[in-house]
């Protein structure tokens, strides 16, 4: 008995680290397989072969979802806005045969076995309507933010026509004017501003012609300081002074391009998106909606003159602790309404249908910082705004 | 077996903070939005006001006890103040004082949805720890 006990010893000690290396082993295939990137059979084929044509449109999105992106619809259904955003970047991808579309997705770093962390970017890439590659990669390689988006974009792009239209849409959460540390839920000390992503922007148009339309779909993004950043690399721009709610601006116009864009007029169809997202999101929110159209050119003479007093104001509320400081149209500060104030907007606006803002009839299509007053601390309505 | 216990512990907090994280700040918007649906599954005015008032109420309660805990830091209070303000501002309104508009009987559904969607944008702005956030959540349980 004492004999056969021992056998039994002895071969589970044989046994135990066996089965260890085998579990092991399987465990690490799992986790390369799930780190590799997934080759389609069709980047075999060489780009080009599938349509005779080069691309008429080339969009690119960056679909931020390292955050808190949960959000309600008005029938109750939980949604994560950065998937809901990518659902609809892929439907315009699928739709444009003549497009070529690339979806960069900043997803959550997630790790395997509590500490292999596993790669946290989605790439897809769109020509023609179809799928030609899709990879997944690590969002931290590299000293600036985009170095990996941007790698990815000038691998996969397609020779440049010379009629080409470009488009660029990010989709999250306020992009920081400064500071920035905690964009990403899972870097807490990486920082995200928006000379970030005019980095990414310069480094994605490098020298060739600037984007024909930038959409921000973010809240507070209609700042002088944004887009006087932003204004080198994009002839329009899209933007939300306000608050945007997460279920973002609504895509469906950037499918088909080849129809809404038929005449190449990237004025009439910023416009015409403007339009269309606004009167989507006034139907089902409840907050204030406030979409607006900025012609870059238009707008330099504003943005020149009041360069200095936002700057200055920035500097003044960076010291400042979050609670303390407020956005704010800027209308409602008299240092920035000047003449050439709203020359190159296009405003789309609703206040919101409750609260202290509801009687705010007008936005100046420009978003500023102010000191939080006490009012608002106070539970105090503030008087409606009269123009 | 004392690895094993280190590792199951190890194992134990990294779901722990995982799940807070996810309850803590999913299940205050999930609070809000569980109102709205119940206040649009009635028909009767007063009953819908009820509801938006006990749970404006319920939650300013549980911050008020979350704020006196002493278990939070000077960086949750100022945001847990900000929340307070905010909730007291729907409630002002609801009932037409402080001097807002009366939300009318037939805007109580649409009043629902606002709330809903201006907690989920303050989120944005109002930060609050997840050991705050998972104490909000357990006393909304419990209160």
């Amino acid at each position: 008995m004492q004999s056969s006990h021992n056998r039994s010893f002895t071969s589970a000690t044989h046994t135990y680290p066996m089965l260890f290396v085998c579990v092991g082993c399987v465990v690490l295939g799992l986790f390369l397989f799930s780190c590799s990137s997934i080759p389609l059979t069709q980047r075999g084929t060489p780009f080009g072969e599938e349509s005779a044509l080069p691309p008429r449109y080339s969009m690119v999105f960056i679909i931020h979802g390292d955050g808190d992106y949960l959000y309600h619809d008005p029938r109750g259904n939980a949604r994560r806005a950065d998937e809901e955003a990518l659902v609809g970047a892929t439907r315009v991808a699928v739709q444009s045969p003549q497009a070529e579309v690339f979806i960069f997705h900043e997803r959550p770093r997630r790790h395997f076995l509590l500490f292999f962390p596993l790669r946290d970017g989605e790439f897809y890439y769109y020509r023609h309507g179809r799928l030609l590659a899709k990879e997944s990669y690590r969002r931290d390689q590299g000293p600036s933010r985009f170095d990996p988006e941007v790698e990815l974009y000038h691998r996969f792009r397609a020779e440049a026509r010379p009629q080409l239209v470009r488009l660029f849409l990010y989709f999250g959460h306020e992009i920081p004017e400064f500071g920035g540390a905690g964009y990403d839920a899972s870097y807490s000390k990486r920082t995200f501003t928006v000379d970030d992503l005019a980095d990414g922007l310069k480094r994605i148009t490098g020298d060739s012609t600037k984007f024909d339309l930038i959409v921000l779909s973010t809240c507070f993004s209609g700042t002088p300081h944004t887009i006087t950043t932003l204004a080198p690399y994009g002839r329009y721009i899209i933007a939300s002074p306000d608050n945007l709610h997460l279920s973002y601006f609504d895509l469906d116009p950037f499918e088909r391009l080849d129809v809404g864009l038929q005449d190449g007029d990237v004025s009439a169809f910023a416009k015409n998106f403007a339009h269309h997202a606004f009167d989507r999101l006034t139907t089902d929110i409840q907050t204030a909606v406030t979409v607006v159209v900025y012609d870059v050119d238009r707008v330099r003479g504003f943005l020149h003159s009041v360069d200095r007093v936002y700057d200055h104001a920035l500097t003044t509320l960076k010291g400042q602790t979050p609670g303390s400081i407020e956005h704010c149209d800027c209308a409602e500060d008299p240092v920035y309404v000047l003449p050439g104030m709203s020359e190159g907007l296009d405003v789309f606006y609703r206040p919101p249908r409750f609260g202290r803002l509801k009687h705010k009839q007008n936005h100046s299509g420009w978003e500023c910082w102010r000191r939080r007053e006490q009012h608002a601390l106070a539970s105090q309505p503030l008087e409606p705004l009269r123009k | 077996m004392l690895a094993r216990t280190v590792f199951g512990a190890i194992v134990m907090m990294f779901v722990l903070v995982q799940a807070g994280n996810a309850v803590g700040k999913d299940d205050i918007q999930k609070y809000f939005n569980d109102t709205a649906c119940k206040v649009k599954a009635t028909t009767d005015p007063m009953q819908k006001r009820e509801i938006l008032n006990n749970s404006l109420q319920t939650m300013s309660k549980a911050l008020d006890i979350v704020e006196s805990s002493g278990l939070i830091s000077k960086d949750d209070r100022a945001g847990i103040d900000r929340f307070k303000a905010t909730l007291q501002e729907k409630q002002d309104e609801l009932t037409g004082s402080n001097g807002y508009e009366r939300v009318s009987d037939e805007q109580l559904n649409a009043f629902s949805d606002y709330v809903v969607q201006d907690m989920e944008q303050a989120a944005q702005t109002i930060t609050i720890s997840v050991l705050a956030a998972v104490l909000i959540v357990v006393l909304l349980l419990l209160i």
